[in-house]
């Protein structure tokens, strides 16, 4: 690229392309028919990650959400199935999958039992293989009469082979029945959603076949937001006393950071046992925060407020641990 | 075929891309995700973006390519003068300087540059809207149909009207920064690196089970059935860690040091810790105060499978290393120089690295640079960025 481009005419020049593009004589085509996602009522949905799911969603690719806990990156999946009235189906991970049995699994154990000791009660015939698969959450996706969405939750949580055999998967909605060697392809391909917490590295060619994202976490604003979701009578006073404390806390470096989940916890704490915004501040100031367990849960962390806080010189808080 | 030279632009910019990439840049304009700057944005990082360190380049490219504006390399960022030495940026300037709009004096003594180009982006952000009639020039009425923010969706409440944030605004922020390979360590992206430090190995419940063996026994035993199981593959990591946490050569990287410390804490249950001043002798420490002597034999003795992760920047005064008695702290006990007990520890421990905070750039040029290279005869070294933690697991998993 040249330094001659001018700033305006770049940006006439693209916009004239794009509207070319879009002129309504062209008409869309679509495999299958796709409604917008846009937030629902009791989530909050912030403007750049409500496009990047719909156009996740058009294209029929995979949408990997990467972020610290506490983002959404989880309910985002059961939120756009909610809105788009679609079933979901959730595979969560576990560092000792191998990946298969999200597809389908084989009973062999059962069939070994029946074959020996009889079918009768099941009525399975232990010549026959397909009377003991199992099919996982990926395989009842495919096999589902109407699109969903699939959940793959913590995939980092996997081995980097386990991602490989995803592969097929993300790229042409399709797994093979080993055994049989039979291929299964979706009816309707679901909308793949994937978490991850970056526990562990994706592989090249797995992340090439998704879109991805990194969701930050929510800025004091969007926060405000997602508690009036939750708590739509809550005080804005209160919220905001709450929320000064909370990302105070944040700052502080605690092993586990509070994170969303923790705060509307407490909320809902504060607004049950009734304490008034001046309360909150007061009581954050005088004694310690109240409900501090909904907030910190690891014992070190509340050790280390505690401390900090009568400021007593700690050996175990975080910016002294070790150093 | 749009925008084909965009990929030629990220791929100057470092960012990989591939032939797949244009064609579903154009199945996507195709199907009318391109409403405006902001969406096609979404898009086209969709589709090239696929590792977060590739984020921050990417948001160069874009707005080089869209708005021929340059900006500097993460490593660069403090120095915001280059940013303003953009040509776009100077003839804003003029231009409002001969409009009356800002006082010369002014720009010399009163406004922060951050303010400036903060007032540069939005007098450009509002050229560009007004020229184009906002959101509705695309030709669709202002509301794509997967459109968001501020458009009502089948009654159902959206929210965040006021933050939409422009594709521009969002590259002026530089959110995804911290996750240039080449940048420095910060929580978020520390957790990333640690994940692929991994030693499976089949230990715990036997639990799977094994098939060829209970078809093999059963037909042993006449067709009577009998299972047979064996134990899962699972992670069984030994990870020692030795801090230089002494001396006012290290004091400048004790907080990198003490974070990349408190995520290597949280990501492996079998961890031990030492610490030691400058350079290694015949005494580790168990605790940071450095009082309680955990013998360096004693180290030694570890099993060898251990990863031994050094932190330190490497830098001494030469008889520290090469001399008998030449630690500078008393009572040390060193009447065997530094240099021969880093390499026992090399010796006993193949998978082990040193990481260093000083950056790999400074490493020839820094006070100490000498002993610093020797010590990279014996130890691989990497600094302790990104790329270079993640070279130094890289490194660790191909040993052995």
């Amino acid at each position: 690229m040249g330094n001659c481009r001018g700033v305006g005419k770049n940006i006439r020049m693209t916009i004239k392309e794009v509207t070319r593009i879009m002129s309504p004589a062209e008409e869309m085509t679509r495999d299958e028919e796709v409604t917008g996602f846009a937030g629902t009522d009791r989530y909050f949905l912030a403007p750049e990650l409500g496009s990047i799911v719909n156009i996740a969603l058009v294209m029929g690719k995979p949408l990997l959400l990467m972020g610290e806990a506490g983002t959404g990156k989880t309910q985002l999946a059961f939120e756009v199935a909610r809105a788009l009235s679609m079933n979901i189906y959730v595979a969560r991970c576990k560092s000792t999958m191998k990946g298969e049995e999200l597809c389908y699994d084989h009973d062999t154990v059962a069939r070994l039992y029946e074959s020996r000791f009889g079918s009768a009660e099941t009525g399975r015939d232990p010549a026959k293989f397909d009377d003991y698969i199992v099919y996982g959450p990926i395989g009842k996706a495919f096999l589902a009469e109407e699109k969903g969405v699939l959940l793959l939750d913590e995939i980092d949580k996997t081995e980097s082979d386990v991602q490989d055999n995803l592969l097929d998967i993300l790229e042409d909605y399709e797994f093979t029945i080993r055994e049989i060697d039979r291929r299964i392809s979706a009816k309707n391909k679901p909308f793949i959603v994937i978490t991850s917490n970056a526990k562990k590295e994706l592989s090249d060619p797995f992340l090439r076949r998704c879109y991805c994202h990194y969701i930050e976490f929510p800025t004091p604003d969007q926060m405000r937001q997602i508690i009036l979701l939750h708590y739509p009578k809550t005080s804005e006073k209160l919220v905001s006393v709450a929320l000064d404390i909370f990302y105070d806390l944040r700052e502080q470096g605690f092993e586990k950071s509070p994170a969303t989940s923790e705060i509307l916890n407490w909320i809902g704490a504060l607004e049950h046992e009734g304490i008034s915004p001046s309360d909150l501040r007061k009581k954050s100031y005088r004694e310690r925060v109240p409900f501090l367990g909904v907030l910190l849960k690891r014992a070190g962390d509340i050790q280390a407020y505690t401390d900090n806080y009568n400021g007593q010189h700690n050996p175990n808080s975080f910016r002294e641990r070790g150093y | 075929m749009f925008f084909v030279d965009f990929f030629y632009t990220l791929k100057n910019y470092g960012v990989p891309t591939t032939t797949q990439y244009i064609l579903e840049l154009q199945e996507g304009l195709k199907r009318g995700l391109a409403g405006n700057v902001d969406d096609l944005y979404n898009l086209l990082r969709l589709i090239c973006v696929k590792r977060i360190e590739h984020l921050d380049n990417f948001d160069r490219a874009f707005s080089k390519y869209f708005y021929g504006i340059e900006l500097p390399a993460s490593g660069e960022m403090t120095d915001l003068n280059k940013l303003l030495e953009n040509k776009p940026f100077r003839e804003w300037l003029e231009t409002q300087i001969k409009e009356g709009n800002l006082e010369p004096a002014e720009i010399h003594w009163k406004l922060p540059p951050e303010e400036l180009f903060r007032r540069f982006l939005k007098t450009f952000e509002e050229q560009t809207e007004a020229h184009h009639g906002g959101n509705k020039w695309i030709g669709t009425g202002g509301t794509s149909p997967y459109g968001h923010s501020g458009n009502s969706y089948g009654g159902i409440r959206v929210y965040g009207e006021s933050e939409r944030q422009s594709a521009l605004k969002t590259i002026g922020e530089r959110r995804y920064i911290n996750y240039s390979d080449n940048a420095g360590l910060r929580a978020e992206n520390i957790r990333q690196v640690l994940g692929t430090f991994k030693n499976m190995v089949p230990i715990g419940p036997k639990t799977d089970l094994d098939l060829d063996e209970t078809v093999y026994r059963t037909a042993k035993n006449a067709g009577e059935l009998e299972f047979i199981f064996k134990p899962e593959l699972r992670d069984n990591i030994r990870v020692a860690l030795l801090i230089d946490n002494g001396g006012y050569s290290m004091s400048r990287y004790v907080s990198i040091v003490s974070l990349v410390f408190s995520k290597i804490k949280d990501r492996f249950k079998d961890l031990s810790t030492y610490y030691f001043r400058n350079c290694i002798y015949g005494n580790l420490f168990s605790d940071p105060q450095r009082i309680k002597k955990h013998p360096t034999k004693k180290f030694l003795s570890e099993n060898p499978d251990t990863r031994v992760l050094i932190i330190g920047d490497a830098s001494m005064a030469p008889e520290e290393l090469f001399t008998p008695r030449g630690a500078i702290e008393y009572g040390v006990d060193d009447t065997e120089p530094g240099m021969v007990w880093l390499q026992r520890i090399r010796d006993r421990f193949s998978y082990s690295v040193w990481l260093n905070p000083i950056r790999s750039i400074y490493w020839s040029e820094r006070y100490g640079n000498r002993t610093l290279r020797e010590i990279r005869q014996i130890y691989h070294m990497e600094d302790l960025t990104l790329g270079g933690i993640k070279n130094a697991v890289t490194y660790l998993n191909e040993q052995g």
